[in-house]
């Protein structure tokens, strides 16, 4: 099975002096399901923004699907994330846009046709049980509703990586767990990784998945 | 009403630009057929011993456009004609110079000086009183007018300066999220784009449209001759096509500005 993350050493900083991640090594197969845990202000978010090329590290190594990190051309950049499923913390919806087109932003950036767009989009927004607000604004919606049309914009185009900061943060059991079947059937069938941040795994988790930890000095551990 | 109030920020400084230039363009048009006919109202008088030609005169200064050959005074004709056959006395032949634009009271000067170089030429006259004071108004309305212009412009960058900030403030959250999905910069600015041009053909044709009734429903009431005279020139077809191209180019480069400036967090 081949390699999707390979991080050796990484050190994350956004300053100078005081680095939030300090000499992570971990390799993510193909087909893993990750779950990364740890304290507030650990570095879990600024981890994933590393993986999705939004932070240069600033030392050691970083592949990504086959991609070295370090000093990415902006082309292979933009390439690469045409092809990642990004679920944000804080959502980051487009707040002009109706909710179907938030959902199908992948699909139109690489061009399918209103067609498949609205057929995937009718399908995820009936998976986040979000059915009949395809024409409604984020704004308009709760918190809860706006993260999983968060979680359908990023499975929308299949990723073949998914990364999630907090995708059940705002949801109650019954919404958590509709997310869950969703990532676990994604990497089930279709072979997706998934590397998901959260500070609570789920009771219930119908399939084998590793589990990552951060401490408060920014060492990465795995835990199972 | 929405469509209204997003885009009359960008469009009122745009105009304001536009009609600046378009004004720029017509009064250089209008009068420059004034400058040609200020010069050409003008005339230099020579009285001179020997007969000479446009070519003597070109070379004495180049300014000279045209020369013309003035009758001689009847009793000037007389008297040669009848008493003083057998003397030789020479008569002056007259002349009146055209130049070729309008110039400077220095530079008009210097021809003068430049033609009194010529052995032959006496004496030369010039109209200095009328001619001055008419230049002088002149040049003081064009600075005045090309100042006022300026400023204008100024006046209406610093506007569009000020609404490519908003538009920034509104577009940033967009773009950034667009980037991170690996979106290209042509299609992360394609909205802008879109909007921005938008704003650039209904500016050029408010601009446009001004100028059109100005034509005809301003200038046919005026006093003012000069405008009178050359109504057409005010605005010709082609300008829509100029005030355009202006405008584009401008809001392109409003546009780009944002874009760089949207940095991915
Ligand atoms: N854009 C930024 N600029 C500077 N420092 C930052 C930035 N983002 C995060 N940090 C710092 O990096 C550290 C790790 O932040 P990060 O967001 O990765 O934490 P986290 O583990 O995701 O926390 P939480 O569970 O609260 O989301 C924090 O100390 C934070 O202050
Ligand atoms: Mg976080």
């Amino acid at each position: 099975m081949s390699n999707v993350i390979t991080a050796k050493n990484l050190t994350l900083s956004y300053e100078e002096d005081g680095e939030v991640i300090k000499n992570a090594t971990l390799t993510i197969k193909k087909g893993d399901f990750v779950f990364i845990t740890g304290p507030s202000g650990s570095g879990k978010s600024t981890l994933l923004k590393s993986f999705y090329g939004n932070l240069q590290p600033k030392g050691g190594s970083l592949v990504i699907g086959g991609l070295d990190m370090i000093d990415i051309k902006k082309s292979k950049l933009q390439e690469l994330r045409t092809h990642l499923g990004i679920v944000f913390q804080d959502y980051k919806l487009v707040n002009e846009w109706t909710v179907e087109k938030n959902v199908v932003l992948p699909l139109w950036i690489s061009g399918y046709s209103e067609e498949v767009q609205s057929t995937q989009a009718r399908r995820l927004l009936h998976h986040v049980k979000l059915s009949g607000k395809e024409n409604k604004y984020p704004l308009e919606l709760s918190g809860g509703e706006q993260q999983r049309v968060g979680v359908a914009r990023a499975l929308a185009k299949n990723p073949f990586l998914i990364l999630a900061d907090e995708p059940t943060g705002n949801l109650d059991e019954f919404s958590s767990n509709v997310i869950w079947d969703l990532m676990e059937n994604a990497c089930q069938q279709l072979d997706t990784t998934v590397v998901v941040v959260t500070h609570k795994i789920p009771m219930v988790f119908n399939i084998p998945y590793r589990h990552f930890t951060i401490d408060e000095k920014g060492s990465v551990y795995e835990v199972h | 009403m929405k469509f209204i109030k997003r885009h009359i920020s960008l469009i009122f400084p745009l105009v304001a630009i536009l009609l600046g230039l378009e004004f720029f363009i017509v009064f250089d048009r209008t009068t420059d057929s004034y400058e040609k006919s200020l010069s050409s109202n003008y005339s230099i008088m020579v009285v001179a011993n020997d007969e000479m030609s446009i070519d003597d005169f070109k070379e004495l200064d180049n300014h000279i456009l045209g020369v013309k050959e003035l009758p001689k005074p009847k009793a000037l004709d007389i008297i040669y004609n009848t008493k003083n056959k057998n003397l030789d006395i020479a008569i002056p032949n007259f002349y009146e110079i055209k130049l070729d634009n309008l110039l400077g009271i220095k530079a008009l000067a210097k021809v003068k000086d430049n033609l009194l170089e010529s052995k032959s030429i006496k004496r030369i006259e010039t109209f200095r009183s009328t001619y001055k004071s008419q230049y002088e108004l002149f040049t003081f309305i064009k600075f005045s007018f090309g100042t006022f212009i300026f400023f204008m412009s100024v006046i209406g960058f610093f506007l569009i300066v000020k609404q490519m900030e908003v538009w920034n403030f509104m577009h940033a959250q967009r773009m950034k999220v667009m980037e991170i999905f690996g979106a290209s910069l042509f299609l992360r600015s394609k909205v802008l784009i879109s909007m921005a041009v938008v704003d650039a053909i209904i500016s050029s044709i408010l601009t446009s449209s001004m100028f059109v009734s100005l034509q005809n429903m301003w200038i046919s009431d005026t006093q003012m001759e000069i405008l009178k005279e050359h109504v057409s020139d005010v605005f010709l077809f082609s300008d829509f096509f100029i005030l355009l191209f202006a405008s584009i180019v401008v809001v392109l480069i409003a546009v780009f500005l944002v874009v760089i400036n949207v940095k991915a967090e």
